[in-house]
């Protein structure tokens, strides 16, 4: 949601960004390594897969949906794509085509479902979990395409970066290719939510569904689109992962769904519906990764990043329920008369 | 002689029957051009059905009139009644609280064009020219959910401006407006009135009317009582016409009662209710009116525990208590049976003996916890037999039951554990006529054996019938304190009406 | 006191159910399903998956969720093994050790029990947000003890309770069925268990009547995180180790179970017999395909079919989550 003027300082997005400097400063004073380009183009690189998805997550979360078969969709993506590029072609544009295909095809099976069904999404992409996973490693008896596999030009392309950052070990870096596929999806997203009908309709429906019925959206449409759209953009996600690795492991995103919902919510979207923006889901994403990146670089054992994580999870969504029972309480109900001497 | 082009609206002979209630007989309706028009009754007058039956969304019987701007139309559908100019704005407004207030505004324009794509430019812009129309400064980007209800109820008009609304159909606007906000969307209501739009002006705030009307329609019990120029009418008349009936209910001789059993010593809430004192007797039915909005629920709800007043004491049987919760309230005797009896009184995919049993469920158990099947079924079926709950198999899931017999479920939950102060809420809403009165009989009864009664109630001849001593409550406040046997119900709606001081009713 | 189900009578088709798929795989492959071998087999696994089948169930039946039963069965499992391995390793007896490190991991789960009752009852967050959060800690916390890796060095006796028989009945069959008439009798007898379906149905009638909502949705996932518990102990005497991995699988299977059996997915109505039922059929699917040398993703592939098949039908039958989802999208987040 846009806000404009001194209204910013109280958006939910704000503060959000004022927790992750708090954050980013506390880490640097720690360990100034962190604040280091190549640190910090190491942060893009390693989340810019998190962050695609959770754009799609957003826009399913915002109709007051869920899906918990993300990780199975870019699992299957990934084995695809992979596979497609060992066996095929190592042509870039097809292995997007395919990439985004094969994805839209999970997410519009999955819109399918929970819009003709009447089941809650929950349930259902807990069920296509299930099934595509299974699919996927029936088919493919869970092999890795291994690096050998994978053809050069593709491997060539993952590596491209722009610019010229020293990394602390001698090399150069700089700014991963992969990064503009994420600015890609952010704009994308944006003007999808924003300057759509599609968009509106979008909150609408997460806002009072019932008013979104009366003002003539047509819901069914929305829902179908919206997991389609995360479909396709976990498809793209899923190409730029395998550019980033350069080799295909099955098994690389078991429990990822969690982490992607968990950035989203910590972006402040309400798991209800209705709230949430782009910019919330991104600084939610950055939360995430600044904290895994901190918590290495202030040599904190690996094993206190869940820890935290599931922590800040936790205090995050308490005290949003807190702020929220607190503006329910203020509200006015009665117009209590104020005048003196009035009989009681 | 007028003829049909002078109205923008004409009804006549309209009608609604719904199964079991006559909700409208015989309404006569005429509204001009460029007026403002009251429309004036009681809460369960018919207004609210009127309006539905106005904006399409309820069919009046067969033989009824209906013409707008002198065209005759049949089975109005809801897009119609847009189309042909009249919008409604309802209490709930109907809006996305977690949108701006310029998309708002036009958002539902977009998608009856069948527009794709959004052009903010053109959205804010006739959001803010309906604004400047409305004269209003409010931020088109602002998000609705962070305005006051006033400023919102002021984007719900603006919305309904934008589809060149000639009649504006306004129910009970100001309920949530002070005093200053009400003054706004007067003025609002008198420019668009220069523009040429009319406004059907439903309330029940006399001076409020008085300020703004210029013709008034009362409605009593569903029939048309009359229409009169401002000119012919004062608070007098209005409230004599509004509720000058004969009580068809059984009136029950008042009883001078037992000892006080509750006393509430100024009892205070911001934004719920001020400074109430009050006792409660034993074996006393108190009733407690005014009109809706005035705090009578958020009071009753502080007693009962779901709504912790910030100051003030409340006694049982002489004795300070705190009460926080509702869990607290039952511990000490006090049952509550709500005013929104489907979604606060009843868990209706449960059967009636699991509803029966759910206050008291703790004393049904043995010692490891679990139910004493014996127990509650003998509980339950004296309950059943107690209270004559049709039909009386105890398994049966409470929604397939009828209204009153849904109330007798929720009344015979909280009898079950012998309460000794009962707070009843709108107890007979929604219930037809023959059943209503057995619940009075019922209640009397109860009070007869000693049992204290809270009577919240809108109908006034309810509580005429059965209340011993009576309260009026008027914005938060209690304004009068009445002797049940001699007590009118033009005085009780003037009370809850009209401010002593003033005789204004602001 | 079981509420009116949504199939007609949904016990009986699970049983049904059970009976045509026991028969078909049996017919299948008579030689490889109907060994005695594997039928104990089977006796073996059921336990620790249904056990929390029913931890799972418990919670949705109040409109919840929890997605931390499995990581509370490993954290659990885990410090309490730490204990009994490390007092083993000093040569205490195994009586001794067994009993403290099974106390432990009672104690463990229970606070992990009462970390989401908290949030859920006390501070009002909804389940599905504060078991998101609670059970990455708890992963976090296995995870900083095991350092990924597995705990062992139980004494001997330990094993049995995850491998033994009495009288020719595996010990976990006995500890699940002990599990299932405690739960049997808490949720359908008790005065507490009518609470949880009215809670499920209707908390708002269900706080208007002077109930202790907050209180008794503490105590259930309290509740919850025990039967969590139950089953780590029975998992990690079968594994005969501790991991911080062991369960997860399960987690996903237990909403499936819970399901299938009946529950209500936004609450206020199930049964624990049908949860046992369909972790039973579920259990005797997944067995029978893999005898039959299906391919175990394959196996996974039917039973999320089998899953969407059986909501399909739920929501045809007119189930009160198509009703309530009209008005709420997310019901799971009371």
């Amino acid at each position: 949601m846009q806000t404009k003027g001194f209204r910013f300082w109280r958006a939910k997005e704000f503060v959000i960004f004022v927790v992750l400097v708090i954050i980013c400063a506390i880490v640097t004073i720690v360990n100034p390594v962190f604040i280091h380009p190549s640190n910090l183009m190491d942060i893009l690189l390693t989340n810019t897969v998190l962050g695609m998805m959770a754009l799609g997550m957003l826009v399913v979360i915002l109709t007051g949906g869920i899906d918990v078969s993300v990780g199975a969709i870019i699992a299957t993506v990934t084995m695809i794509v992979g596979n497609f590029l060992a066996h095929v072609s190592g042509n870039l544009l097809l292995a997007f085509l395919v990439g985004a295909g094969s994805g839209a095809a999970l997410g519009l099976m999955n819109g399918l479902l929970i819009a003709k069904l009447k089941i809650h999404a929950i349930v259902v992409t807990l069920g296509t979990m299930s099934i595509i996973y299974g699919v996927m490693f029936l088919l493919t008896g869970g092999e890795w395409v291994t690096q050998e596999h994978i053809p050069e030009g593709f491997k060539s392309f993952g590596r491209i970066v722009f610019g010229h950052v020293k990394t602390t070990s001698g090399g150069t870096t700089g700014l991963p290719v992969q990064f503009l596929f994420l600015v890609a999806a952010v704009m994308v997203t944006w003007a999808l939510l924003r300057y759509t009908m599609f968009g509106r309709g979008v909150y609408a429906l997460g806002g009072n569904r019932i008013s979104a019925e009366r003002a003539g959206f047509r819901i069914d449409r929305i829902i179908v689109l919206v997991y389609l759209f995360e479909g396709i953009l976990i498809g793209f996600a899923g190409v730029v992962h395998t550019s980033i690795m350069r080799q295909v492991d099955p098994n690389a995103f078991n429990g990822f769904e969690l982490q992607v919902i968990a950035a989203v919510v910590l972006g402040g979207t309400s798991i209800l519906g209705g709230t949430g923006s782009v910019l919330g889901a991104i600084l939610g994403v950055a939360l995430i990764a600044v904290l895994n990146n901190g918590l290495i670089l202030m040599r904190v054992s690996s094993y206190w990043q869940q820890i935290v994580i599931g922590l800040v999870i936790v205090a995050a969504v308490s005290t949003d329920i807190v702020q929220k029972q607190r503006a329910e309480a203020r509200k006015t109900r009665v117009d209590v008369e104020i005048t003196e001497g009035a009989r009681s | 002689m007028t003829n049909d082009n002078d109205f923008i609206l004409k009804i006549d002979r309209v009608s609604k029957t719904f199964p079991g209630v006559k909700a409208l007989d015989d309404i006569h309706l005429e509204v001009r051009r460029q007026e403002i028009h009251a429309l004036v009754g009681e809460n369960g007058a018919g207004k609210s059905t009127l309006i539905k039956i106005l904006s399409g969304v309820y069919q009046p019987d067969e033989g009824a009139y209906l013409a707008i701007d002198g065209v005759e139309l049949k089975n109005l559908s809801p897009i119609e009644a847009v189309r042909r100019g009249i919008s409604v704005i309802y209490q709930d407004f109907s809006l996305f609280p977690n949108l701006s207030v310029a998309e708002n505004i036009a958002l539902s324009l977009d998608i009856e064009k069948g527009r794709r794509l959004v052009n903010w430019k053109r959205t804010r812009a006739r959001a803010v020219d309906t604004l400047d129309r409305l004269g209003v400064s409010i931020d088109p980007d602002q998000e609705l959910g962070g305005l006051s209800v006033a400023r919102q109820q002021l984007v719900a008009i603006a919305r309904a401006l934008t589809y060149d609304a000639r009649l504006i159909v306004m129910d009970e606007p100001t309920s949530a407006l002070s005093r200053s906000e009400v003054e706004l969307l007067f003025r609002i209501m008198r420019s668009l009135k220069d523009e040429g739009i009319s406004i059907l002006f439903v309330s029940h705030k006399l001076d409020e009317l008085f300020a703004i009307a210029d013709r008034f329609t009362v409605i009593r019990d569903g029939r048309y009582m009359g229409s009169y120029p401002k000119e012919e009418m004062d608070n007098e008349r209005l409230i004599s016409l509004m509720v000058g009936r004969k009580i068809e209910y059984t009136i029950y001789p008042k009883r001078k009662c037992g000892e006080p059993i509750l006393e509430v010593r100024h009892l205070s809430k911001q934004g719920n209710f001020v400074d109430v004192s009050f006792v409660l007797n034993r074996g006393e039915v108190l009733g407690i009116t005014g009109l809706v909005g005035a705090g009578r629920t958020e009071l009753v709800q502080a007693i009962y525990g779901m709504n912790t007043p910030d100051s003030g004491r409340i006694l049982i049987d002489g004795k300070p208590v705190r009460i926080r919760s509702s869990t607290d309230s039952v511990r000490y005797g006090i049952g509550y049976v709500p005013e929104n009896r489907l979604r606060e009184g009843l868990v209706l995919q449960q059967s009636t003996a699991n509803n029966v049993i759910l206050v008291t469920l703790d004393k049904l158990t043995n010692r490891l916890g679990a139910v004493v099947a014996d127990r509650k079924d003998s509980l339950v079926e004296r309950s059943i037999n107690m209270l004559a709950i049709r039909p009386s198999d105890p398994e049966m899931i409470v929604s397939k039951l009828s209204g009153g017999n849904q109330q007798r479920v929720v009344l015979a939950k909280w009898l079950v554990g012998s309460p000794k102060i009962l707070i009843v809420d709108e107890p007979t809403n929604g219930i037809d006529v023959g059943a209503k009165a057995e619940i009075h009989k019922l209640l009397r009864d109860l009070a007869e054996s000693g049992i204290a009664i809270i009577l919240v109630s809108s109908e006034l001849p309810e509580i005429l019938a059965i209340a011993d001593r009576i309260l009026v409550m008027r914005r938060g406040r209690v304004a009068a304190e009445l002797d049940g046997s001699t007590a009118t119900q033009e005085e009780l709606m003037s009370k809850a009406i009209l401010s002593e001081q003033t005789g204004a009713s602001r | 006191m079981k509420s009116r189900g949504v199939l007609l009578r949904p016990e009986s088709l699970l049983v049904v159910l059970f009976i045509v798929v026991f028969g078909l795989m049996s017919l299948l492959s008579p030689t490889g399903f109907l060994r005695p071998f594997n039928i104990q087999s089977m006796a073996f696994q059921l336990p620790e998956f249904g056990i929390l089948a029913l931890a799972q169930m418990i919670i949705i039946l109040t409109g919840g969720i929890n997605l931390s039963i499995s990581y509370t069965a490993a954290l659990s499992s885990i410090v309490g093994s730490v204990l009994i391995v490390l007092m083993n390793a000093a040569h205490l007896s195994p009586a001794i050790s067994i009993t403290a490190g099974i106390v432990v991991m009672i104690a463990i789960a229970a606070l992990c029990g009462a970390f989401n009752g908290t949030f859920v009852a006390f501070v009002g967050v909804s389940p599905i947000l504060v078991t998101l959060g609670s059970m990455t800690l708890f992963d976090g916390l296995s995870l900083l003890i095991t350092r990924g890796g597995a705990i062992s060095g139980y004494p001997f006796a330990f094993l049995w309770i995850g491998n033994g028989t009495l009288f020719h009945v595996p010990v976990p069959m006995i500890i699940f069925v002990i599990v299932i008439l405690a739960t049997y009798f808490l949720i359908d007898r008790t005065s507490f268990g009518l609470k949880l379906y009215m809670i499920g149905a209707n908390p708002t009638a269900t706080m208007f009547s002077g109930i202790n909502v907050k209180r008794v949705l503490f105590v259930l996932y309290i509740y919850s995180g025990l039967l969590s518990a139950i089953a780590g102990i029975i998992m990690s005497s079968r594994y005969n180790s501790a991991k911080e991995s062991y369960g997860s699988s399960y987690l996903l299977q237990s909403v499936a179970a819970a399901v299938l059996g009946g529950t209500d997915i936004v609450g206020g109505s199930g049964s624990v017999i049908g949860v046992v039922l369909a972790a039973m059929i579920l259990q005797v699917v997944s067995t029978g395909l893999d005898i039959l040398g299906f391919n175990r993703f394959l196996t996974n592939v039917i039973m999320g079919v089998i899953l969407i098949v059986a909501l399909s039908l739920n929501a045809l039958a007119g189930s009160r989550a198509q009703r309530s989802r009209k008005s709420t999208p997310s019901a799971l987040v009371r």
